[in-house]
């Protein structure tokens, strides 16, 4: 037990350039500063990365896996991992620092944070690179580094298979990467369970850097709390908050996947790469058709009551493979945003994507926009190696996922994500080239959502839909996402005492609302700090022309357009209200002071 | 609690045998299947007379989530806090129902079947004591429960192995002692993992006594489940 209860009180480090792996303390301030997952995730990179510029890919970027203070106990839904990286996606329009680039974190659901936690640590911290493909196997203290070259190029779902096979042991729980990955395509996921992902962000890029195929866990241990009694008393509470409530059944019906029919009648969708905000066939592809047509069952992460995950089988030409989805954001993806009405078609290319290893946001996200610019004539088929990418091609998309992941061809230039093919392609495309620092954006749209516009130009890994809307949201998302907890289950509010209750009895920390709130202001500060020291400046926070020049031409919100000046008088009273310089976007002496970051 | 226990009987009451067929997703080729293997929750299936108690799975409901693991380590792992006897953390390591993760996507929470001829006893090498007529490895005549009489055991590890080669599998010896642990208590006849389970998926129901099954291992209901749902019966990691 280390000093700080809830916690192991050290982290698993790895190094692969050396083969040696070594337990190192994590002081018990820093735990009770920034918690776990995504915050403390931040402050080991912080103290790891002492120089901007950094090259993402140089072994020295360390890529972790942080569970949190929930993690490992019977917590409903304490299902999630934050992976933590420097990204290999970013970058700031300028800055003296070559490599510069964000802060990424990728927060993942399944059992792989929960396993680290019986493992014996509050986080795995993975540098270096080994010299040829490798694993690593943890087994509680027993940690191992082994060959992985007959693994080379294999797919996901495949891996996952072979890979608890070469172990011989199912209790290992398994992250790994896939051709996508090891090619060092930008934006590759990690992917779990074959079709759990850490997806946005690159993570699965920096893993392959490290010449780093899959790590597998196992542990019998488990963390101890501050306060026994009152631990299980809250969970009770925490329990009944949402065990066989309306709410919980809801995700059990649809998950994700209800939002596709929901948001594009709202106008909130990504539609034909952003061009509109509805999607008149989105009922081909949403919740009700898949509960009908496809899904055969729901399953959940460890302890969650939600049980948002389902899987399905489809027949026909596309058939023939086992997985989950369609999720929002890979139904939306995959499906409106490039036009794709077919079920079947659908969920082949979400499968193929998350067996490729690639992010299936990005990942659309390009393709529409290569789509977009072949419509308009500024590339023809030439460019793409022969492929007729029209909107709703099931087949060319199928096509180009591959090129994509192997970098072959067109796939080359696509793998490296919107900004830079529109800077290759010229013409004006960059107008709808969607994303943020060089990160895509995801499923929701915004010509008619200023406020998720903010959560996409001022989240700190480039566009995220997730980061929040306004401060209070972004505060309490990078606090949640750092205890373990997923987000899903907390739109419940009878579910908000009990689990502030439970993480002060775990912690032995008071936490209330407002002082959870605090917790991840300093986490979001201290990543703003990192960018900041990259180069990264107000200008950065910048969207495409698109969502000023292009109306929705259809759907509820019909005409809907975001107003330049409206958008910068908004990112100004942010910056003021955050206590950041609104030129520079700098976090004040003030502000790092109140919140104990004076280090930075 | 009172919702908790409201649910459970729910449960109970609205399980049926057809439901409980498409649960094991054998239909019609059920009791050749159970004919072969066995396969524990047949016990209540084919029941009549009811006068034992024990914990069934309903595959179809089952989501993979392991609070059932969860749950039952907490009851049957306490904790000493300040000499005071609590429920655990929750441990799922020390769970004696455990929940199997497949590739394709099922589940398979497993837990002693409390097999009427118990295999398991049976391979017990230690002679029977005289006045009980107990291996170091019996059973509890009235619950059906596993117990292993720690004192007389050699920790030889005959009784996990004569488990998983013939039934569930769900014995695990310590790996200091040898000796066999994780057999379903009953928790002393308020099940937590029935309790527990946030989607309905176990009961604890009442079984015939003098029942004939045969406990099937993980491996096994897994691919008859996958066959079912998916049509397929290639699991990973299962050689
Ligand atoms: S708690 Fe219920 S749903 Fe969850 S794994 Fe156990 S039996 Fe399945
Ligand atoms: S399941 Fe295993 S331990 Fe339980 S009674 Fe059957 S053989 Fe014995
Ligand atoms: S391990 Fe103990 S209980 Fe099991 S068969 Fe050997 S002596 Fe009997
Ligand atoms: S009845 Fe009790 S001992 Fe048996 S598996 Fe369930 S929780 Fe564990």
């Amino acid at each position: 037990m280390s000093g700080k209860p809830g916690y192991h009180g050290r982290i698993l480090e790895i190094d692969l350039t050396s083969g040696k792996s070594r337990t190192v303390a994590v002081p018990p301030e820093d735990l009770d500063k920034f918690v776990g997952g995504q915050g403390l995730g931040m402050k080991l990179l912080w103290d790891r990365l002492k120089k901007p510029g950094v090259d993402a890919l140089s072994p020295e970027n360390p890529l972790m896996f942080i569970p949190g203070p929930f993690s490992g106990l019977p917590v409903p839904s304490s299902s999630r991992t934050c992976v933590v990286t420097k990204s290999p996606i970013t970058a700031p329009l300028k800055s003296d620092h070559r490599h510069a680039s964000t802060v990424t974190y990728s927060n993942m659901g399944g059992f792989f944070g929960p396993e680290i936690r019986f493992a014996g640590y509050d986080g795995l911290v993975v540098t270096g690179k080994a010299r040829e493909l490798s694993y690593i196997v943890i087994d509680n203290d027993k940690v191992t580094i082994r060959d992985a070259r007959k693994f080379k190029g294999m797919r996901t779902d495949a891996f996952d298979k072979a890979f608890l096979e070469e172990l011989g042991d199912r209790n290992y729980k398994t992250v790994y990467i896939g051709p996508a990955g090891e090619n060092l395509v930008p934006y590759s996921s990690i992917i779990h369970t074959a079709g759990r992902a850490a997806g946005r962000g690159g993570s699965g890029c920096v893993m392959g850097s490290k010449n780093l195929k899959a790590i597998a866990v196992k542990g019998s241990g488990q963390p101890g709390v501050a306060d026994h009694e009152r631990f299980l008393a809250a969970l009770e509470k925490a329990r009944r908050a949402l065990y066989g409530t309306t709410y919980a059944k809801s995700w059990a019906e649809q998950g994700t996947a209800r939002a596709i029919v929901g948001n594009s009648n709202a106008g909130t969708e990504s539609v034909r790469n952003y061009r509109e905000g509805t999607f008149t066939e989105a009922d081909k592809i949403g919740g009700d058709a898949a509960r009908r047509d496809v899904w055969v069952r729901d399953f959940a992460c460890y302890c969650c009551p939600l049980a948002c995950k389902k899987s399905g089988v489809t027949k026909g030409k596309y058939g023939g493979v086992v997985h989950d989805g369609p999720e929002y954001e890979t139904g939306v993806m995959l499906g409106s945003n490039l036009m794709i009405s077919d079920m079947p078609g659908l969920l082949r290319a979400i499968y193929n994507i998350d067996d490729l290893g690639l992010d299936q946001i990005s990942t659309g996200n390009v393709i529409g926009f290569l789509m977009e610019a072949y419509e308009k004539g500024m590339i023809d088929r030439k460019f793409l190696d022969g492929i007729d990418l029209t909107w709703g091609s099931v087949d060319a998309t199928l096509a180009m996922i591959e090129k994509i992941a192997a970098k072959e061809g067109v796939g080359a230039l696509a793998a490296q994500g919107v900004a830079n093919l529109s800077r290759h392609i010229g013409q004006g495309s960059e107008k709808f080239a969607i994303h943020v620092k060089g990160l895509e954006l995801a499923a929701h749209n915004i010509q008619g959502n200023q406020p998720r516009a903010l959560s996409y130009v001022t989240a700190s890994r480039g566009a995220c839909h997730m980061s929040g809307d306004d401060i209070a949201m972004q505060n309490r998302r990078a606090m949640l996402d750092s205890t373990g907890m997923c987000f899903f289950p907390t739109f419940e509010p009878a579910l908000e005492e009990p689990m502030l209750e439970l993480l002060s009895a775990i912690t032995g920390h008071e936490y209330d609302k407002a002082e959870f709130e605090k917790a991840g202001e300093r986490i979001f500060n201290l990543e703003k700090m990192f960018n900041y020291r990259e180069g990264f400046r107000r200008g950065d926070d910048k969207l495409p022309d698109r969502f000023f020049e292009d109306a929705f031409t259809i759907g509820a919100k019909k005409g809907a357009v975001l107003d330049r000046k409206k958008f910068q008088d908004m990112l100004t009273t942010y910056y003021q209200d955050r206590g950041w310089d609104p030129t520079t976007t700098k976090p004040g002496e003030a502000k790092l002071k109140e919140l104990g970051l004076e280090f930075v | 609690m009172t919702r908790d226990n409201e649910q459970t009987r729910q449960h109970q009451t609205t399980f049926t045998r057809r439901e409980f067929l498409k649960g094991v997703g054998v239909g019609g080729g059920a009791l050749v299947l159970f004919g072969q293997f066995g396969i524990h929750s047949a016990a209540w299936a084919l029941s009549g007379e009811p006068t034992l108690k024990m914990v069934v799975v309903d595959y179809n409901k089952c989501t993979g989530c392991r609070t059932c693991e969860a749950a039952c380590s907490s009851r049957n792992r306490p904790a000493a806090v300040a000499g005071k006897a609590l429920p655990g953390l929750g441990n799922p390591y020390f769970a004696n129902i455990k929940v199997h993760n497949f590739n394709p996507d099922v589940d398979v929470p497993n837990v002693c079947a409390m097999c009427a001829d118990t295999p398991c006893a049976k391979a017990c090498p230690v002679e029977p004591d005289a006045k009980t007529g107990r291996r170091a490895f019996y059973r509890d005549d009235v619950t059906h429960t596993m117990h292993n009489d720690a004192n007389r055991c050699i920790g030889c590890g005959s009784c996990a192995k004569a488990c998983a080669a013939q039934r569930t599998g769900v014995i695990r010896p310590n790996p200091e002692t040898g000796k066999p642990e994780r057999m379903c208590t009953l928790c002393g006849g308020d099940p937590q993992c029935a309790k527990r389970c946030p989607f309905g998926a176990l009961s604890y129901v009442e079984v015939r006594r003098d029942r004939k099954f045969y406990g099937l291992g993980p491996e096994k209901i897994a691919a008859e489940l996958a066959r079912n749902w998916y049509g397929t019966a290639t699991l990973g990691g299962v050689k």
